[in-house]
């Protein structure tokens, strides 16, 4: 029991620090300059889907993302 | 771009005369992958969107990137403009 208990000690460890790797904290690698931009598709004016690579195809596009409508943000 | 509902972004499109459109990322879809969303539950835009710029050339590669982590700073449109003016638009 004596040789048993550090070893287990030591796995319990081992477990905690690999789940605690796992935790989701945002994605795997942060966007970067001269990354590919994700692709998505977000409900635009009168709720008509907006495809980023639609609007790509047709030129450079600037994408800003702000906090909150109505406020001065 | 904001996590605002679509219908928030409409109403907020029509009573300020916004001629480009606005995206509602309701669902959060989008705003992880980009660094834009508040992921700290102690901010008080926790789960809402970070002020951040980019510029997407037209093979949809970031040229330009800027993620404002406080709120309150904001970005000199010049900037941008630079960028653009740098991918030839």
């Amino acid at each position: 029991m004596r040789r048993v208990t550090p070893l287990l000690v030591a796995a319990l460890l081992l477990t905690g620090l690999v789940s605690a790797g796992s935790v989701w904290t945002g994605p795997a690698t942060a966007l970067e300059v001269g990354q590919k931009a994700p692709d998505f598709t977000l409900p635009g004016p009168g709720g008509k889907p907006v495809k980023l690579s639609d609007l790509t195809a047709k030129g450079p596009v600037v994408v800003f993302t702000f906090i909150q409508a109505f406020t001065n943000t | 771009m904001s996590a605002d509902h679509a219908a928030t972004l409409e109403a907020f499109t029509k009573q300020n005369k916004i001629s480009y459109p606005l995206l509602s990322d309701f669902r959060r879809a989008m705003l992880p992958g980009y660094d834009a969303l508040v992921t700290d539950e102690k901010s008080p835009i926790f789960r809402y969107a970070k002020r951040a710029y980019y510029v997407i050339d037209k093979n949809g590669v970031v040229r330009y990137m800027k993620v404002m982590d406080n709120p309150l700073d904001l970005l000199d449109p010049a900037e941008v403009l630079k960028a653009l003016k740098d991918v030839g638009a």
